[in-house]
C-alpha cells in the first residue's frame, strides 16, 4: 500500500455562484483566507492583484470574473485558493471553499459538449464528478489561467531561465 | 577518466578547491611580482597549493593537470630546500602564471562538461628547462658569494632613523658551542628584533645563505647594533637565554658610537631602507631579465668604502618599526568562507522580511488596545524583540555584500599581462578595494571593469620613448580606486598616461556623422566629446592590437552599466591621463525609494531619481488643447503625468492643489508626477513582479511594505516613454 497515492483522485471543491468546481489537489498549495490586494493597472480585470503570501508575492485572479459572472463583494467566507501549475504560482478568489472529496475516475463524466452552461465556463470544465447526488464541475487549471496567459507567462518563465543561465 | 560511479560531487569539490588555490596563487604571484624574488612563506604557500593541486588531480585522473602541477611543485621543492640565490624572477612569475592558466583552462573545460584534455608538455619541457637553469646557476654563483664574504666582510646596514626617543644598543649574543645551524638561530633573534628596530645592523651580515657564518657565530658570537624606542628590560624579554643562546650582553651605546659600527671589522656596506625600489626604479630594467644581485662583486664596486655615518637617510615615518628590504609585510589573516546558494539567501531574505512584518502585527495588535491593560513587561520584551530583528535584517543585508577585492585582484592580473606584452613599464594601485559591493554587482562589472583597465594600459599609457619625450616618469600607472559616494559605489580607473585627443575624436566622430552640422565644434563640451567613444563602432586608435582599438567595447561597457542602473563618466587631462569614473548602484536587491499613495494603491520611486517635491497652486498648471499638462517652476516648463489618471485608478485627487507633486529626473530628462501623499523614506526590497502578469509600463518591480501591504515600484525611465 505504500506505493498508493494518497492525494490520487482527491479534489478540493469550492463554491462560486451556485456551482460547486472541483480541482485536483495536487495543484493547490494551500487555501488562505482572504486578504488585502494590490491592483495592478492595465491587466485584464479577472487579474485582481498582487497578494503578499509570506513574502513571496504572486498574482490573484477572481474566478467568478473569470467566468464571465457578476463580481460580488468579498467577505468572511472569501477564500484564496493558491494553486501551483508548471511552477506558476497563482491565486484563486473563490467564494466559499467547501471540502475535500474523492471522486473515482468511473464517476467522471466528461464535459458536455452542449450544455446550458455558460460559454465561457465550459472552458475550463474538463469533466464532471459525481459524487453521491451532486456534481462537481471539474476545473483544469492549466485552462484557467491558460489560454493567452499561460502561454505569455511561460514564454516569459523560458526568456528568464535563458536570461538566467 | 573516473567514472563509473557518480562523480559529480567529487568534481564540484575539486573545481571549488583549485578554483580558490588557483586564485590565491595569482594573488601571491602578483603581489611579490615586483620584489627580487618570493618570500619563504610564499615559496611554502605555492609548493603547498601545487602539492594539494597534483594530489586531487591524480584521484581524479587528469594525467596533464597532474604532471604540470608536480614540475612546479618540483621547481618550488627545490627553491625552498636549496634556496638558490639566483633566480631569473620574472621568468619564475611568468612560468608559475602559464601554471596557473593551464589549469584554470583545464578547470573551465571541466566545469562546461568537458574533458581535461589540454596538452601540458611544453609546460613541462620549459619548467623542466627552467630548473636545470637554475640548478646549475647556482653552484657557480653560491661559490662565488662565499668567496666575497671571506674575502670582504660586509656589514648590513639599515640607514637609521634619527629620533629623540631612540636609543642604541649593542648585543653581542653567545650562542651554545654544539648548536647546529647557529646561522638560523641568529636569523631568529634578527627576526624578532626587526619588529622594533628602526635600525638594525649585525655581523655576520650574511646569515641566511651563506653556511659559514654559523661557525663564524659560534666563534666569535653574534653582534648586533640595534636602534629602537625599547628599553634594555624589553630587549630581554624578546631576546631570552635558553636553550640556543647562551649569554646575551646588552649595552646602551651613544648615537655616534651606534653609527660607527662595528669598529674593529672591516667594510660597511649600506642598504638603506628604499634601497631595492630604487635600485628597480634607477635600473629600470627590462622585464625577463630581472635579476637582482645584492651581494655580487658589481654591487660593491658600484659602492666603495663607504665612511659611516655618510649617508644618513631620514625615515619618512620616525618611531615606526623599519624592516629589511628582503621583509614581507604580514599577511593578512584569510577570512574563512562559506559558498551559501543564492536562492537560499534570497529565501532567508525573504522570511526575515515577514518576520518584520508579523512583528508589527504583534506589537500593533489590536488586542493590546484594551483599556485598563498593564503592558510595561511586554514592551520591555517587545523593545528587545525588535532589537534583534533589525540587527537580523543589518546581517542578512550585510551577506549580500562582497569586497571589490577579489575582482581588483583580477585586474592586477591583466595589467601585468597586457603591459608585458606590450613592453610597456606599468605600475597598478589598488585604492579602497575592500568596499563592499552586492554579488550581484560584482558579476555584472567585471567585464567593464577588465575592458576600461586594458584600454588604460593599451591606449592611455604611452611607449616608454613616448614618456621620457614628454619628460614623464618611465614608468607609467594604473590606479584602480572604489568608494562609496553618495549611494553609490565609484569605480575609477585611472593612468597618468596621455589623455584622450579631443581633436581626434571630433574629427572621426565628424566622419562617422555624428556631430550636429550646424553647431561648431567648439560649443561641444569636453564631456561631450568624450562620451562618443562610447558609441558603438568608435575607435581612435589606427592600430588594431591583440587587446583593443577594435572599436567594440566602448559601448558594450556602457550599456552593461546601464543594464544595472550604473553610468559611465569620462575625464581627461592631456598629456596628464584620463580617470574612468564608474557608478554603480551598491546593490540590485535593495534600493532606497520614497513611499507614495494614490489612492488606494501604494507606489515608491527610487530616491536617487527624486528631484524634489512641491505643492502646487491652480496657476501653475498649464493645460494644453490636448489636454496634456505642465507645470511652470521657477521659468521652467516640465510636462505632468497624474499617476492616478494614468493607471485609472481609483478614488485618486483629482484636485491639483491637494496633492503633490514629485519631479523625477532621468538622464537629463524631467518629469513631474502627481501623487496624493507622499508616505516616507524607506529601504526596500526589490522583486519581480509575476510573469503571470503582463508587463506594464513604468512599473520595474513591487515590493512590501512595512505593514506587509504591497507597493508598486515606478520606472522613472519607463515613465518618461
Amino acid at each position: 500500500m505504500s506505493d498508493y497515492d494518497t492525494q490520487q483522485d482527491k479534489y478540493v471543491t469550492f463554491k462560486s455562484g451556485q456551482e460547486y468546481y472541483g480541482l485536483k489537489i495536487q495543484y493547490v498549495n494551500e487555501i488562505i483566507v482572504f486578504q488585502e490586494i494590490t491592483e495592478i493597472p492595465e491587466s485584464e480585470d479577472y487579474i485582481k492583484g498582487l497578494i503578499n503570501l509570506r513574502g513571496k508575492i504572486i498574482p490573484v485572479i477572481d474566478v467568478r470574473i473569470r467566468f464571465k459572472k457578476e463580481p460580488i463583494e468579498y467577505n468572511d467566507r472569501t477564500c484564496i485558493v493558491v494553486i501551483n501549475v508548471k511552477d506558476t504560482v497563482v491565486g484563486l478568489i473563490v467564494e466559499k471553499i467547501a471540502e475535500v472529496v474523492e471522486i473515482k475516475e468511473e464517476n467522471i463524466l466528461p464535459s458536455p459538449s452542449l450544455g446550458n452552461e455558460d460559454k465561457a465556463q465550459n472552458r475550463y470544465v474538463y469533466g464532471i464528478g459525481k459524487v453521491g447526488d451532486s456534481v462537481k464541475l471539474l476545473l483544469d487549471p492549466e485552462k484557467l489561467l491558460k489560454d493567452e496567459d499561460l502561454n505569455l507567462a511561460e514564454q516569459a518563465n523560458e526568456e528568464a531561465l535563458i536570461e538566467g543561465e | 577518466m573516473a567514472g563509473g560511479f557518480d562523480t559529480q560531487d567529487m568534481l564540484d569539490i575539486y573545481l571549488f578547491e583549485n578554483g580558490q588555490l588557483l586564485e590565491r596563487l595569482q594573488e601571491i604571484v602578483l603581489e611579490e611580482k615586483d620584489e627580487e624574488c618570493f618570500g619563504e612563506e610564499s615559496i611554502n604557500e605555492i609548493f603547498r597549493a601545487m602539492h594539494t593541486i597534483k594530489g586531487s588531480s591524480a584521484v581524479m585522473m587528469y594525467d596533464e593537470v597532474t604532471k604540470i602541477a608536480h614540475k612546479l611543485e618540483d621547481v618550488f621543492y627545490y627553491l625552498r630546500e636549496s634556496q638558490p640565490e639566483h633566480v631569473p624572477h620574472m621568468e619564475l612569475v611568468e612560468h608559475v602564471l602559464q601554471v596557473v592558466d593551464f589549469i584554470t583552462s583545464e578547470m573551465i573545460k571541466l566545469q562546461n562538461g568537458g574533458n581535461a584534455d589540454g596538452d601540458a608538455s611544453d609546460y613541462v619541457a620549459a619548467l623542466d628547462k627552467f630548473l636545470t637553469d637554475i640548478k646549475s646557476g647556482k653552484g657557480e654563483k653560491g661559490k662565488k658569494i662565499a668567496e666575497n664574504v671571506h674575502e670582504e666582510p660586509k656589514h648590513y646596514y639599515i640607514a637609521p632613523v634619527a629620533t629623540s626617543a631612540s636609543r642604541f644598543y649593542k648585543i653581542y649574543l653567545t650562542y651554545q658551542p654544539d648548536l647546529q645551524l647557529a646561522n638560523v638561530h641568529a636569523y631568529k633573534t634578527v627576526y624578532a628584533l626587526k619588529e622594533i628596530a628602526e635600525d638594525l645592523l649585525h655581523y655576520p651580515e650574511d646569515i641566511i645563505s651563506d653556511e659559514s657564518a654559523a661557525d663564524e657565530i659560534l666563534e666569535n658570537g653574534f653582534k648586533i647594533l640595534l636602534q629602537a624606542q625599547v628599553s634594555e628590560e624589553e630587549l630581554h624579554e624578546i631576546i631570552q637565554e635558553g636553550y640556543d643562546i647562551e649569554k646575551v650582553e646588552i649595552h646602551e651605546c651613544a648615537a655616534n658610537e651606534f653609527l660607527q659600527g662595528f669598529d674593529s671589522f672591516g667594510t660597511e656596506i649600506r642598504i638603506d631602507l628604499e634601497s631595492s625600489i630604487e635600485e628597480i626604479e634607477a635600473n629600470a630594467i627590462a622585464p625577463g631579465d630581472y635579476v637582482i644581485k645584492p651581494k655580487s662583486e658589481a654591487d660593491e664596486k658600484a659602492k666603495p668604502k663607504i665612511a659611516p655615518g655618510d649617508f644618513v637617510v631620514e625615515s619618512k615615518e620616525p618611531g615606526k618599526a623599519k624592516k629589511l628590504a628582503k621583509d614581507k609585510p604580514k599577511k593578512q589573516e584569510k577570512t574563512a568562507y562559506i559558498s551559501v546558494d543564492v536562492a537560499k539567501m534570497d529565501m532567508l531574505m525573504d522570511l526575515i522580511g515577514e518576520l518584520v512584518i508579523s512583528e508589527s502585527v504583534v506589537l500593533q495588535n489590536p488586542d493590546l488596545k484594551v483599556p485598563g491593560l498593564k503592558l510595561d513587561n511586554f514592551h520591555k520584551a517587545a523593545g528587545q524583540m525588535t532589537k534583534i530583528s533589525t540587527d537580523l535584517q543589518n546581517v542578512i543585508m550585510s551577506m549580500r555584500m562582497m569586497p571589490l577585492t577579489n575582482t581588483f585582484q583580477k585586474m592586477n592580473r591583466i595589467v601585468f599581462d597586457v603591459s608585458r606584452k606590450l613592453g610597456k613599464d606599468v605600475e597598478f594601485e589598488m585604492v579602497g578595494e575592500h568596499t563592499e559591493v552586492d554579488k550581484n554587482i560584482i558579476e555584472h562589472i567585471s567585464d567593464p571593469l577588465m575592458h576600461l583597465v586594458r584600454n588604460s594600459v593599451d591606449h592611455g599609457i604611452e611607449s616608454t620613448e613616448d614618456r621620457q619625450a614628454a619628460g614623464k616618469t618611465e614608468k607609467g600607472k594604473v590606479t584602480l580606486t572604489a568608494k562609496t559616494e553618495s549611494g553609490k559605489v565609484w569605480i575609477i580607473v585611472q593612468d597618468n598616461g596621455k589623455g584622450l585627443n579631443r581633436e581626434k575624436i571630433l574629427e572621426k566622430a565628424k566622419k562617422q556623422g555624428l556631430l550636429d552640422p550646424y553647431k561648431p565644434d567648439t560649443a561641444y563640451t569636453d564631456k561631450e566629446v568624450y562620451q562618443f567613444i562610447t558609441l558603438p563602432g568608435f575607435s581612435t586608435n589606427e592600430q588594431v592590437t591583440e587587446y583593443s582599438g577594435r572599436g567594440v567595447g566602448m559601448d558594450v561597457v556602457v550599456s552593461n552599466l546601464q543594464s544595472i542602473g550604473g553610468s559611465l563618466e569620462i575625464e581627461s587631462v592631456p598629456g596628464e591621463g584620463s580617470q574612468m569614473i564608474m557608478k554603480i548602484p551598491l546593490t540590485l536587491a535593495i534600493i532606497d525609494g520614497i513611499v507614495m499613495e494614490v489612492g488606494n494603491s501604494s507606489f515608491v520611486i527610487e530616491t536617487g531619481a527624486v528631484k524634489e517635491f512641491f505643492g502646487v497652486r491652480e496657476d501653475m498648471i498649464i493645460t494644453d488643447p490636448d489636454g496634456s499638462e505642465f507645470v511652470m517652476i521657477r521659468g521652467e516648463c516640465y510636462p505632468v503625468l497624474n499617476v492616478g489618471e494614468w493607471y485609472k485608478l481609483q478614488n485618486y485627487k483629482a484636485d491639483r492643489t491637494q496633492g503633490m507633486l514629485v519631479l523625477v529626473e532621468i538622464e537629463k530628462k524631467i518629469i513631474c508626477l502627481f501623487v496624493d501623499r507622499l508616505v516616507g523614506k524607506q529601504e526596500i526590497v526589490v522583486k519581480p513582479i509575476p510573469d503571470y502578469i503582463k508587463k506594464v509600463k513604468g512599473l520595474s518591480g513591487c515590493t512590501q511594505l512595512g505593514d506587509g501591504s504591497i507597493a508598486l515600484i515606478l520606472d522613472p525611465a519607463g515613465l518618461i516613454e
